[in-house]
């Protein structure tokens, strides 16, 4: 019975997850398109596109590498959507280690990677070698807020963090984590893939980086994927620094599970809507451009932040 | 086993709202497709998106005119994509030679090296003709009739033929081996 109830839950959330996680992504395309004076297209339009990516004829293959690494990507995303609290319905939330699901979240890169550089397309390989860059330049920033979280908390449980925000306020209000918060939020515009840092697909540069040689059904999934990456990551944002949602004013606990998923959509769209603004406001930055910025400013207002908290 | 026929009409209602273009941008059509993509004409109402890469593209687009150094790389390109697939032709240049009917290295009829599935007559199409292509395909995929890909592999004899007369034999592998060495390379060690 047990197992049958957590089967289900499971299911239930990758459901919402990916259904969210679409949504999201038409959010992205319509207010760029708006930002642009554009009329834009329909949200649903990633749903239709993954659909037609799904019903085409792929009759390449570049071997067990380029098959597996799309499989892989997903499944460290559905892995790291699991851990992360998600009201009453999560899980694996009481397991959700800092560490393991920032782990978890960048894993789905090197997945990609492998499937792109196995398949020996020049352009991939360069995407390959820019998303390894990328992902080296973020760790720095990533860790020091990490670490400032852990230790104004004392904690590195996910969980026990959103429940301490419950009675001490939001992390943002502390100076030390307002800090920290600003740093990640820099390195999840990376971590989405958004413009001062979408050096990794650099449209109309490398011709999509690591995604040139995947078509139909290996790009419906990384779009599958995608989707999920998104709202896992703006979970974990707003679950660790904007206070997360534990409800329990109504008796019902369907009505508490629904309300606090309505409130931790509304700072999931608040968190997408700054990357989306700064996505659609600069020009992209060059490698060493991206890495120098990262080891630099983020870094520091990181740094800053785990030597406040640790005070 | 799922029957997938049962989700054909799904499948093909995606297919018509979501044509991802891979543009061929060599002839003087280039440079109607700025205005279609940015905010004046907008294509991405429709949900067609501009996509450098061949492997998920849906409609290839052939800007203006064509010449045999173009073809082959036209060839190659349409033959990377997935099926299916959709062929649009830009101006006069494709249909019949346009300005350069009589020129010595300009293509005169697009349709006996690929499958055309729409042309827009005009020298050159304004962005009005172009989306009016562009209904007409998303037409055609509706009724079924944009079966250029089908076409191509029906009569592959007659299509190779031409494109032998004109490049002479054996024209895909040096060329292949010169501009996707990675491709020819794997082939080789199976």
């Amino acid at each position: 019975m047990m197992v049958i109830e957590t089967a289900l839950k499971a299911l239930l959330i990758l459901l919402y997850a990916t259904f969210v996680g679409f949504m999201f992504m038409g959010i992205i395309r319509i207010v760029t398109a708006r930002i642009h004076r554009r009329v834009g297209p329909p949200i649903y339009q990633p749903i239709l596109d993954t659909i037609k990516l799904l019903s085409k004829k792929s009759s390449i293959t570049h071997g067990l590498i380029y098959d597996f690494g799309i499989i892989y990507a997903l499944g460290a995303t559905i892995l790291a959507l699991m851990f992360i609290p998600l009201g009453g319905v999560s899980i694996l939330r009481a397991y959700g280690d800092l560490i393991l699901i920032t782990f978890l979240l960048e894993i789905p890169m090197l997945g990609i990677m492998f499937a792109a550089m196995s398949s020996g397309n020049p352009w991939a390989g360069l995407g390959a070698q820019r998303a390894l860059l990328t992902l080296l330049a973020i760790q720095v920033p990533l860790g020091f807020a990490i670490v400032a979280l852990g230790e104004f908390y004392g904690t590195f449980s996910t969980y026990q963090i959103v429940m301490a925000q419950q009675s001490m306020g939001w992390s943002i209000t502390s100076l030390p984590l307002l800090l920290a918060a600003v740093a990640y939020d820099l390195v999840l515009q990376a971590m989405f893939g958004k413009e001062p840092f979408d050096i990794m697909i650099a449209p109309g540069e490398i011709s999509l980086g690591p995604m040139v040689e995947f078509g139909g059904k290996h790009m419906g999934i990384l779009q599958i994927q995608h989707a999920i990456a998104l709202f896992a990551e703006t979970l974990f944002f707003s679950n660790i620094f904007l206070g997360g949602a534990v409800i329990t004013a109504f008796a019902s606990p369907i009505i508490n599970t629904l309300a606090t998923l309505v409130v931790l959509l509304i700072k999931q769209t608040a968190v997408l809507m700054v990357a989306i603004f700064i996505g659609a406001i600069f020009p992209r930055f060059t490698i060493d451009q991206a890495a120098r910025f990262y080891w630099k400013w983020p870094t520091i207002i990181a740094a800053a932040g785990a030597i406040l908290a640790a005070l | 086993m799922v029957d997938w026929r049962l989700f054909e009409p799904l499948f093909e209602f995606a297919r018509r709202k979501s044509l991802w273009i891979v543009a061929f941008c060599t002839g003087c059509g280039g440079i109607e497709m700025p205005p279609l993509m940015t905010s004046r004409y907008d294509l991405e109402r429709f949900g067609m998106m501009p996509n450098p890469a061949p492997r998920m593209a849906d409609l290839f687009l052939i800007t203006g005119y064509v010449t045999p150094k173009t073809l082959k790389r036209i060839i190659i390109t349409y033959e990377l994509q997935p099926d299916p697939k959709y062929v649009m032709a830009h101006g006069s240049c494709p249909l019949n030679g346009g300005v350069y009917w009589d020129a010595y290295n300009a293509i005169k009829h697009l349709d006996k090296y690929i499958p055309v599935d729409v042309i827009i007559a005009g020298c050159m199409p304004r962005p009005e003709a172009v989306m009016d292509g562009i209904n007409k395909i998303m037409e055609m995929i509706e009724k079924g009739t944009a079966d250029g890909w089908k076409r191509y592999k029906e009569n592959y004899e007659y299509y190779r033929k031409n494109q032998d007369e004109l490049f002479g034999e054996g024209w895909r592998e040096k060329e292949a081996r010169r501009w996707i060495p990675w491709l020819m390379d794997r082939k080789k060690e199976e």
